[in-house]
C-alpha cells in the first residue's frame, strides 16, 4: 500500500489541506481498477466511515496482498476542513465540491480541488462516489446512477443493495463527479449511504459489504463474500412520495426497510406546541420505506417517507 | 398597490413562511396591459435588490397616475435566509437560483421556487436583481445568456447599467430564474451589482432610473420625467480577465473599485499577518476597467480577486 498525495491547499491560518489516497497496487495488470471517494462535504460521516474501514480492510484483512488483482485507489475525505467543523460545504464561500466538476486547474478554490481530485481518479475502470442524500432525509443504502447515457445498470447491481435507483439527470448534476466521471470513460456509481450523525454500525457494514462484494465479482480482489440482494432497478414511478399537510414535530413509527400495507399509520406530527396529534401519515400504497424524513421539525408539504411501490 | 401572499406554508413552531408580492396597476381597469416584474433577494445575503425595490415602490406610491401597466414587485425570495444571513435556504442548504423550476411534489426550496415561477409566468419582462455576493464587488451589470441575447439585450441596454455581460450557455444554469422564465416566454434580464450584505445607494438609484427608463419606453408608465440610461459596454467588444489568489492569505488592494488600471499596474498584495511576510504582489494582466473587486479579504488559493474588463490584445 502507497499513501499519495492528492492535493494540498494552503491556508492562512488552518493548517494546510492535504488529501490523500491510498493506493492498493494490484497483482494482474490486465485486471480491472477502481478508485473510491469518500466524505466530499462535512457531515457526510458514514462515508468517510466506509472509506476508512475499507483502506482497514484491504490493508489488515487481505491475507495475501497477491489477492488484490486490479489497482485500488481509496481516498477517504477530500473536505477535512468542513469536516472538523461540521460545516456541509467547503468553509469559506460555502461551495459544494460535488458541484465542481471536471473542475478548472485556473479557477476558483473548490474548482480547482475538483481538477486536482478528478485528475488522480481518472482512468480507472470503476468509481465509486460515497455520499449521503441531498435533501434532510435518510435511507438505506442503495445506488444511485444518473440516466446519463454511460451508467452501466447491470454492473451496479453487483454490490448486492436492495435497490438501484436510476435517475433522471437534472442540469445541476451535469457538474457531479458521477455525470463527469461517467463522461470521461470511468463506469461510476454513487453509494447513497444512511445520513446518520453517529455511526450506524449495520448501515455502516452493508455499505462496506456492498463495495467488497463489488469488488470481489468484478475480480479486483480476489474474495470470497456472501451473496447480498438481487438489486430491482427503480425509477421515478416506481416511488410513492408522501408528504405531510402539516408541519410540526415528526415522529416516524416505521423503520427504513419496513414493509407497509396501504393505510397503514407509519409516522405522526404532534403540535410542537400543544402536544396533541394533528396528522396520523399512512402509507399510501403497499411496498418499502427507502427513507424518510431525518429532523425532528418537519415543514408543511415536506416529504417525510419515500416509499417503494410492491404489489 | 395590493399585497398578496404568492406562497404560504406553516412552519414547525408558530410561525409562517410568507413570500409576497406587491402589484401596481391603473387605477382604470385596461386591457392588454403590458406587465414587469421585479424580484430579489433569492440568495438571502444579498441586499441591493431590496433598496432598488423600496426606491420603485416609493416612486410608483407617489406617481399612481403615471402606472400604464402591471408592476409586479417581489422583494424577497429567500425571506427566511435574509433574515438569517444565509445564502442559500435555511436548513436545506440549497441555492434557490440552481432549484428551478421546481414543483409542487418538491421539497419547500423546490415548491418555492415554482410559486414564483408560476406567479411571474405572463410577464412581459423580468428583472432579477443579485448583489454578487459578500466576497466580491460589482459594479451594476446586466447579465445575458447568449441563447436569449437577440430579444434580451435591447431591454439589457436601457437599464442605465455600466456593463452587459453576454455569456454562453451552460448546462447548470438551466436551473436559474432567469433561464427558466426566459424559456417560458419572459425576456428576463439579471442585474449584479454592489456587494452581499450591505446597500450601496448610488447603484441603487441608478438601477432604479434605468427600470423606470425601460418602463417608459415600453409603456408601462407614462411620464413627461427623463431617465437616464448611460450607455453600457457590451462583452462583446472586448475581453473580461480574470485574476485568481495565486497563493492563501490576506488581500490588500491598492487600487479602488471601477478604477481604470494599465497593464502591470499594481492591484494589491496578499499577505501574511502573523510574520508580516507579503507573500503576493498582484499585477493586472491587462489594461481596463476593474469592474470586479475582492471585497472579503481572506483568500485561498484560487479566490477570485478581480475581474478587469479589456481589449482582446492585452490578453496575456
Amino acid at each position: 500500500m502507497k499513501k499519495i498525495e492528492i492535493l494540498r491547499i494552503n491556508s492562512l491560518n488552518r493548517a494546510p489541506l492535504i488529501v490523500e489516497g491510498y493506493l492498493f497496487e494490484g497483482s494482474n495488470p490486465d485486471a480491472p481498477t477502481v478508485a473510491v471517494v469518500g466524505a466530499m462535504e462535512g457531515k457526510t460521516i458514514l462515508p468517510l466511515y466506509t472509506a476508512s474501514k475499507l483502506v482497514d480492510f484491504l490493508k489488515n484483512s487481505m491475507s495475501d496482498s497477491q489477492n488484490i488483482l486490479g489497482n485500488i485507489l481509496v481516498i477517504p475525505s477530500i473536505n477535512h476542513y468542513a469536516l472538523n467543523i461540521n460545516e456541509r460545504f467547503w468553509p469559506l464561500d460555502k461551495t459544494n465540491l460535488n458541484t465542481m466538476f471536471p473542475g478548472y486547474a485556473e479557477g476558483e478554490t473548490t474548482q480547482r480541488i475538483a481538477k486536482r481530485l478528478f485528475d488522480a481518479i481518472s482512468g480507472y475502470t470503476h468509481g465509486i462516489i460515497l455520499e449521503n442524500r441531498e435533501d434532510l432525509s435518510t435511507c438505506f443504502p442503495y445506488v444511485r446512477l444518473f440516466q446519463s447515457g454511460y451508467e452501466d445498470i447491470e454492473n451496479s447491481k453487483k454490490f448486492g443493495y436492495k435497490i438501484v435507483h436510476h435517475k433522471e439527470l437534472r442540469p445541476t448534476d451535469t457538474v457531479s463527479l458521477q455525470y463527469n466521471w461517467q463522461l470521461w470513460g470511468t463506469k461510476a456509481y454513487s453509494i447513497m449511504c444512511p445520513n446518520e450523525t453517529q455511526i450506524d454500525m449495520n448501515g455502516s457494514h452493508e455499505v462496506l459489504e456492498g463495495i467488497i462484494s463489488f469488488l470481489s465479482k468484478n475480480k479486483i480482489i480476489k474474495y470470497k463474500v456472501l451473496n447480498g440482494y438481487e438489486s430491482t432497478v427503480i425509477t421515478k414511478e416506481d416511488i410513492e412520495i408522501v408528504k405531510t399537510p402539516k408541519s410540526g414535530i415528526f415522529i416516524p413509527t416505521k423503520q427504513i426497510g419496513s414493509h407497509v400495507i396501504k393505510d397503514e399509520t407509519i409516522g405522526k406530527i404532534i403540535h410542537a406546541i400543544e402536544g396533541e396529534v394533528i396528522h396520523k401519515i399512512v402509507a399510501p400504497s403497499n411496498g418499502v420505506i427507502a427513507c424518510h424524513y431525518k429532523n425532528g421539525l418537519i415543514f408543511e408539504n415536506a416529504v417525510s417517507f419515500r416509499i417503494i411501490k410492491s404489489g | 398597490m395590493q399585497i398578496t401572499e404568492i406562497f404560504s406554508s406553516q412552519l414547525p413552531v408558530g410561525e409562517t413562511l410568507s413570500i409576497k408580492r406587491n402589484r401596481y396597476e391603473p387605477t382604470q381597469k385596461q386591457e392588454n396591459l403590458k406587465r414587469i416584474s421585479i424580484v430579489s433577494g433569492t440568495h438571502g445575503d444579498e441586499l441591493e435588490g431590496q433598496y432598488v425595490i423600496y426606491l420603485l415602490s416609493s416612486w410608483l406610491n407617489k406617481n399612481q397616475s403615471h402606472i400604464n401597466g402591471i408592476i409586479d414587485l417581489y422583494p424577497a425570495v429567500n425571506a427566511l435566509g435574509i433574515d438569517s444571513i444565509t445564502r442559500g435556504f435555511p436548513l436545506y442548504e440549497v441555492d434557490l437560483n440552481r432549484a428551478f423550476p421546481g414543483g409542487k411534489e418538491e421539497y419547500l426550496p423546490g415548491q418555492i421556487v415554482y410559486a414564483l415561477a408560476q406567479d411571474v409566468k405572463g410577464s412581459d419582462i423580468a428583472i432579477d436583481i443579485h448583489s454578487s455576493n459578500i466576497f466580491l464587488r460589482e459594479i451594476p451589470q446586466i447579465r445575458i445568456n447568449k441563447e436569449f441575447s437577440a430579444f434580451t439585450l435591447p431591454h439589457a441596454k436601457e437599464l442605465n447599467c455600466d456593463f452587459i455581460w453576454i455569456h454562453d450557455a451552460v448546462t447548470v444554469l438551466e436551473a436559474t430564474f432567469s433561464h427558466t422564465l426566459n424559456e417560458m416566454g419572459t425576456k428576463t434580464l439579471v442585474v449584479e451589482m454592489g456587494v452581499g450584505m450591505r446597500l450601496t445607494k448610488e447603484y441603487g438609484v441608478q438601477l432604479l432610473n434605468g427600470i423606470l427608463n425601460l418602463m417608459k419606453k415600453e409603456g408601462i408608465i407614462v411620464t413627461d420625467e427623463e431617465f437616464e440610461a448611460r450607455e453600457p459596454f457590451l462583452s462583446e467588444v472586448g475581453e473580461v480577465f480574470y485574476l485568481n489568489a495565486p497563493t492563501s492569505g490576506l488581500f490588500v488592494p491598492e487600487l479602488s473599485h471601477c478604477a481604470i488600471i494599465s497593464k502591470d499596474e499594481k492591484i494589491g498584495t496578499i499577505v501574511n499577518p502573523l510574520d508580516g511576510a507579503i507573500l503576493e504582489t498582484i499585477y493586472a494582466p491587462s489594461g481596463g476597467i476593474l469592474f470586479t473587486l475582492r471585497e472579503y479579504p481572506i483568500v485561498y488559493e484560487g479566490s477570485l480577486l478581480v475581474r478587469i474588463f479589456g481589449n482582446n490584445d492585452e490578453k496575456n
